[in-house]
């Protein structure tokens, strides 16, 4: 387990002190270090199961799309056998790249360098005049194209890993990280629709990712969205907040009911009286029975962002994003969108004008963020500032966890950084993990009783 | 051969000089920040789009440009382009606040066709953006705008953009194309 990382200005940043719990304070050289990054890539991308692509996103056998894992350039491939394959990007012979295209479908992936031809499983099935120049010395069956060590799905959702030492996805998830997922599908099965709005912001990829359990900025950055009458200001951003946190990283943050809340909800839908509330449309798509048994007994009442650690982000407005590493200073922001398989055609419509309205680079919330991101990164790349800690102590030792008899346990409270605490907490110990066995053996369990 | 080509070549030039007349003015406005002006030139029933584009096998061309009605970088009306430019007036649209300063570039502008009250003309763009002290994006690409005569005055009717850019470069598209 290293203490520390050698940071590229031969200064030193402990992975142990740089967040610490008791006092919510938080060294800026995590977002802006080289070598930090280069361990980030390693030690968290490298190892834990990410997010590559949706089950209706590649429905046909040859359909491929392609992804990331960190900087690690991966095709996602349904092959003849209806199996998905998650392979590297890179031809084993000098590296090319096989698949140039973003999406589309083929019957197999040929280098464009030498003309090694591999099938959609990645087996290496056609090398040019080999028995001419290679004589028999080439044996194509260890030479395919590298496949993800494990590939598995949740719901449609796939994943993958480069660590064989990996637990199983479910593992993985955890009921918080389900959780994140079931919320998807609280309108019954969904399809992803064509077209992820892709961009790049010149911010480290924690930045934007701490920001999604941020509910304290959404009146000051996104204010502009309440103003004009985009969305109400307490719809935004209730004060009702609920966090939950689970094993790895994952958490949900952001708005959530009380059980009294909740009560006085469902008392309105059984007898039509009532005002209206910032939640009803929330809870709406929650009224269900076998919803509800989905979600659990805290799940359902909790409204906020799940995070699938480290980096998919799922949204209420049927979208999820992830943050794509480019360097310490650089992150591609991918939003996919998807919808109810069954939904009707106009509220399909109102689905797809939320989709590309309020997040992507030209969406009314999301065209603000980037700003305050990218001035963050900048703001840690001074000698002297970079020299200052950050504060994420909001709510720190005033909330309390509360666990319902079925296990699921969450923090009901108002705006406060709970979910960014986790994130940091959890990333200094995969960070400080040396294999999987390691983190298993020496990561927090989330937090029970006062936090 | 379509309507346009049919016309003389006084007719033609006419037509294209009024379009270009329009478009430069049009993007004059955009630069000065004009944009309550600038909503002064659209039609009640404009449609403002901006597919995503991706990178695709040749053979897959077809699939380069998302398509009409689902996902898209712009798919505005008036009331969105006019809350577009109210965000800009009522503070907190830190996207632009500093503003931006933006320099439209229209070029190769032709008439594709014509009928009795509209014209499709096409361009190519460049929009160069600069913000605070040294930020700058620039992105290129081609449009295809429908002018329509409304009580003798030219209005922007649809603008369709093309992107040259698949990932979007920049951190935000918070100007008007």
């Amino acid at each position: 387990m290293p203490a520390a990382i050698i940071t590229s200005d031969r200064t030193s940043v402990d992975l142990d002190a740089c967040y610490n719990p008791s006092t919510g304070v938080l060294d800026r050289r995590i977002f802006t270090d080289r070598l930090v990054y280069e361990e980030e890539l390693k030690r968290i991308f490298g190892r834990g199961w990410n997010f590559i692509c949706h089950d209706s996103q590649i429905p046909d056998p040859g359909n491929f799309f392609v992804s990331f894992i960190g900087e690690d350039e991966v095709i996602a491939v349904r092959d003849r056998t209806d199996k998905v394959n998650i392979l590297l990007n890179s031809c084993p012979h000098r590296g090319n790249t096989v698949c140039r295209a973003e999406l589309g479908t083929t019957k197999s992936f040929m280098c464009s360098y030498h003309g090694w031809n591999f099938d959609l499983d990645g087996s290496l099935v056609a090398v040019p005049n080999e028995e001419a120049f290679y004589k028999g010395g080439l044996d194509k069956k260890d030479w395919g194209l590298e496949s993800a060590a494990k590939v598995e799905s949740y719901k449609g959702f796939y994943f993958a890993t480069l660590d064989p030492d990996a637990p199983s996805l479910l593992d993985y998830l955890g009921w918080v990280g389900k959780l994140g997922i079931d919320m998807m599908l609280v309108d019954g099965p969904i399809r992803f629709l064509d077209g992820v709005h892709k961009n790049r912001l010149k911010c480290n990829w924690k930045f934007a990712v701490d920001n999604l359990y941020d509910w304290y900025h959404v009146k000051v950055s996104h204010g502009t969205a309440f103003k004009v009458g985009l969305v109400t200001e307490e719809a935004m951003a209730p004060n009702d907040q609920m966090v939950i946190l689970g094993e790895y990283g994952h958490g949900i943050g952001g708005p959530g009911l009380t059980v009294e809340r909740q009560a006085e909800f469902d008392q309105r839908q059984t007898t039509g009286e009532g005002e209206s509330q910032w939640y009803d449309l929330q809870a709406g798509h929650r009224t269900d029975p076998a919803t509800r048994e989905m979600l659990g007994p805290i799940g359902h009442r909790s409204f906020g962002h799940p995070n699938i650690f480290p980096n998919l982000w799922v949204t209420h407005t049927r979208q999820m994003c992830l943050r794509i590493p480019r360097g310490p200073f650089e992150t591609e922001i991918w939003w996919f969108n998807y919808l109810p398989v069954n939904l009707p055609a106009a509220q399909s419509k109102q689905s797809i004008f939320t989709h590309n309205h309020v997040f992507g680079p030209a969406g009314f919330l999301e065209q603000d963020d980037g700003e305050n991101w990218s001035h963050s990164t900048r703001g840690a790349r001074g000698t002297q500032s970079k020299n200052r800690p950050l504060n994420i102590s909001m709510g720190l030792g005033q909330d309390a966890v509360s666990t319902d008899p079925s296990g699921q346990s969450g923090i009901e409270t108002v705006v406060n950084e709970h979910g960014q605490r986790w994130t940091y907490q959890c990333w200094k110990e995969w960070m400080q993990a040396d294999s999987w066995q390691d983190l298993m053996n020496n990561h927090s369990t989330p937090p029970q009783g006062s936090v | 051969m379509g309507t346009y080509q049919k016309l003389s070549v006084q007719e033609r030039l006419q037509l294209t000089f009024e379009a270009q007349e329009f478009l430069y003015r049009e993007a004059e406005l955009l630069d000065a920040r004009r944009l309550d002006d600038w909503l002064g030139l659209l039609a009640e029933d404009i449609h403002y789009w901006m597919p995503i584009r991706r990178t695709t096998q040749a053979k897959d061309v077809h699939l380069e440009f998302t398509k009409l009605g689902g996902m898209a970088f712009f798919d505005d009306d008036l009331t969105t382009l006019t809350l577009r430019v109210k965000r800009l007036s009522v503070g907190r649209a830190w996207a632009e606040d500093p503003p931006s300063r933006t320099r439209h570039l229209i070029s190769n502008v032709r008439i594709s066709d014509v009928d009795d009250d509209e014209i499709t003309v096409m361009c190519n763009f460049q929009l160069y953006r600069t913000r605070l002290n040294s930020e700058e994006d620039s992105w290129i690409g081609r449009r295809e705008d429908v002018l329509r005569r409304v009580d003798g005055e030219l209005k922007l009717a649809k603008r369709h953009i093309y992107l040259e850019q698949t990932v979007i470069l920049s951190q935000n598209l918070s100007s008007i194309f």
